[in-house]
């Protein structure tokens, strides 16, 4: 089986490249993707994300990316790289792991390059095939501060 | 932000000449620096909601103009807005977004006010003539403050209308949201989206109060994904214009009036919770109003010069340059409704708004394009001509206009120049 590393890589290169079919096959069905914008927000009150998706709500956000007429999408091919390091495997059983990572990532789709940080914390379970993401969890480190547009994958 | 071309200040009368708009208004920092005196710092500027501050000792940071404040909720339960800046040597005696504070103490020399805004206590003031009066020292109220149902207001002009007059017809149309609660009540404590964009400020409410002009161009696909989602198919809004929907009002204020527009009945029998709000609803309102409040979209509205109402959340626009902008999205909390409602609402403003929103980030892209092609000058004026020929005066003393009319803009832009012209 792939180690935790390599899957991280190849999700992120996924993402970098745009490939979000490829990249939402990733995901087991009945995942949660949450970019909180306080890092201490647990759920359990009533609290505006940056993203807060259910399986369904992922969908959407592919099929909407997918669909050509994003406009902030536009012109974005190519213009995304990360790099995905300090990997930390949290626990680790038959059925899974949970693993945190650090990335770093430079757009450059104007000519002014934006660059994002964060750490991602994945719930991951074993399929015959591989891993499938159950939950990520992304802390950006400006996710309380003003932010430009996050049209792309985190 | 640098221009590529020098600007000449028009002499402010002619930014707008009949429908029409000059580039500079939105590109010229000499211009912005002029909204800052005229505008900014004249008229009443929102602040913040009283529900963000519920405890005594609650503050908020927040912005008029360029200048940084405070909204505290004093230990006198009384809301306060203080310039936040110590009395000192100008430090910010607060640098927290938000918190709860019994005393702001300034981290430069430890000078201490008292929620309330009394100097407790300059340090070391054995230095300081003994006669010192403290009382001469306090946080910086600024200079005028009101508030309407909850929604905290400033001027920091000691002079000018009041409140209320500025408000004007617009307060009705701040009745029908707080009205989607049937206590009459919101709750701002679902926290905030913070968004900055490379464009100047006044694209924001422009842009925000005419979704349904731009709408079926670049926000198709999220519409779509609604539509399949909910079964509330919104595209028949776009087929058919309906008259009165643009509004403008007196003093600037826009409105999106979609009272005359029945949305598409939700799909399905409704939830417990939903049967339990319809009900609190018509106890509250009537059955009629009641029924045209929760089978219509409430109305869109902008407060001139910074705050709007957009289906799900309170909007604030914060310029920063002539070039850059900061946006706020505040999901209005409902009180008085099941859990599912607010849960509901907040899902729906995360379908649509924020950074990773399906449909605002549409908006922001354009603006900052918007920002982009307004640097070529062949031509320089915008044209704002949609329904001019057919918009109506209204008793309200502002005009309406149908559906997709841009009769929003030319209200908008009338008090602009009312304000930019003439004598200070």
């Amino acid at each position: 089986m792939m180690s935790p590393e390599q899957f991280l890589y190849h999700e992120a290169q996924l993402m970098d490249e745009m490939r979000f079919a490829e990249w939402f096959a990733l995901w087991l069905e009945g995942g949660t993707y949450k970019v909180p914008i306080d890092h201490d927000d647990d759920g359990s009150r009533l609290r505006v994300a940056i993203i807060n998706d259910d399986y369904i709500r992922l969908q959407q956000r592919i099929d909407r990316l997918q669909s050509g007429s994003v406009l902030a999408v536009e012109d974005a091919r190519g213009a995304m790289r990360r790099i995905v390091s300090n990997v930390v495997v949290t626990s680790d059983d038959e059925s899974g792991m949970t693993v945190e990572s650090n990335f770093m990532l430079g757009i450059a789709r104007t000519a002014e390059q934006q660059l994002w940080m964060g750490r991602s914390f994945y719930e991951l379970r074993r399929e015959a095939d591989g891993f499938r993401i159950a939950s990520k969890r992304v802390h950006l480190i400006n996710s309380r501060r003003e932010i430009p547009l996050l049209q792309f994958l985190v | 932000m640098t221009t590529d071309v020098k600007e000449s200040l028009l002499p402010s009368g002619a930014l707008v000449d009949g429908p029409r708009v000059h580039g500079s208004a939105y590109r010229d920092p000499d211009i912005f620096q002029r909204e800052l005196e005229r505008i900014w710092y004249k008229v009443w500027v929102y602040v913040g909601h009283e529900s963000e501050v519920p405890n005594r000792g609650d503050f908020v940071r927040r912005q008029i103009g360029l200048q940084p404040v405070l909204m505290v909720r004093g230990d006198d339960d009384k809301v306060r807005v203080f310039y936040n800046r110590c009395r000192h040597r100008a430090n910010l005696v607060c640098l927290a977004e938000t918190g709860n504070a019994q005393k702001f103490v300034c981290p430069y020399h430890a000078w201490s006010y008292a929620n309330t805004g009394e100097l407790l206590e300059p340090t070391f003031d054995e230095g300081y003539d003994y006669d010192l009066d403290k009382s001469r020292f306090p946080l910086v109220e600024v200079a005028r403050q009101d508030s309407y149902r909850g929604l905290v207001f400033a001027s920091v002009a000691p002079e000018g209308i009041t409140l209320t007059e500025h408000l004007g017809p617009v307060s009705e149309f701040i009745d029908m949201f707080m009205g989607l609660s049937p206590e009459g009540e919101i709750a701002l404590d679902a926290g905030c989206q913070k968004v900055r964009y490379k464009g100047n400020w006044k694209y924001m409410p422009e842009n925000s109060m005419e979704g349904d002009y731009h709408g079926p161009f670049i926000h198709k696909i999220a519409f779509e994904l609604y539509a399949r989602s909910s079964g509330l198919d919104v595209s028949a809004l776009h087929e058919e214009e309906i008259p009165d929907v643009i509004r403008s009002l007196p003093g600037g204020h826009m409105v999106e009036d979609y009272r005359g527009a029945p949305l598409s009945k939700r799909p399905g029998e409704p939830s417990a919770a939903r049967k339990e709000y319809a009900a609190k609803m018509i106890e509250h309102h009537g059955e009629a109003l009641a029924t045209q409040m929760m089978g219509t979209m409430a109305p869109l509205l902008f407060v001139f010069p910074n705050m709007m109402y957009v289906m799900t959340h309170i909007r604030t626009v914060q310029p920063v340059s002539v070039g850059e902008t900061n946006s706020y999205y505040y999901p209005v909390m409902l009180k008085g409704v099941p859990d599912e409602i607010n849960a509901a609402r907040l899902s729906d403003h995360q379908f649509m708004f924020g950074s990773a929103g399906f449909v605002s980030p549409d908006d922001v892209e354009i603006m900052e394009r918007n920002q982009i092609g307004m640097k070529a000058v062949g031509d320089d004026w915008l044209f704002i001509g949609r329904g001019e020929h057919r918009e109506r005066d209204m008793p309200d003393g502002g005009r309406s206009g149908f559906t997709m009319d841009e009769t929003h803009l030319r209200g908008f832009w009338r008090h602009y120049v009312s304000l930019m012209e003439g004598d200070a």
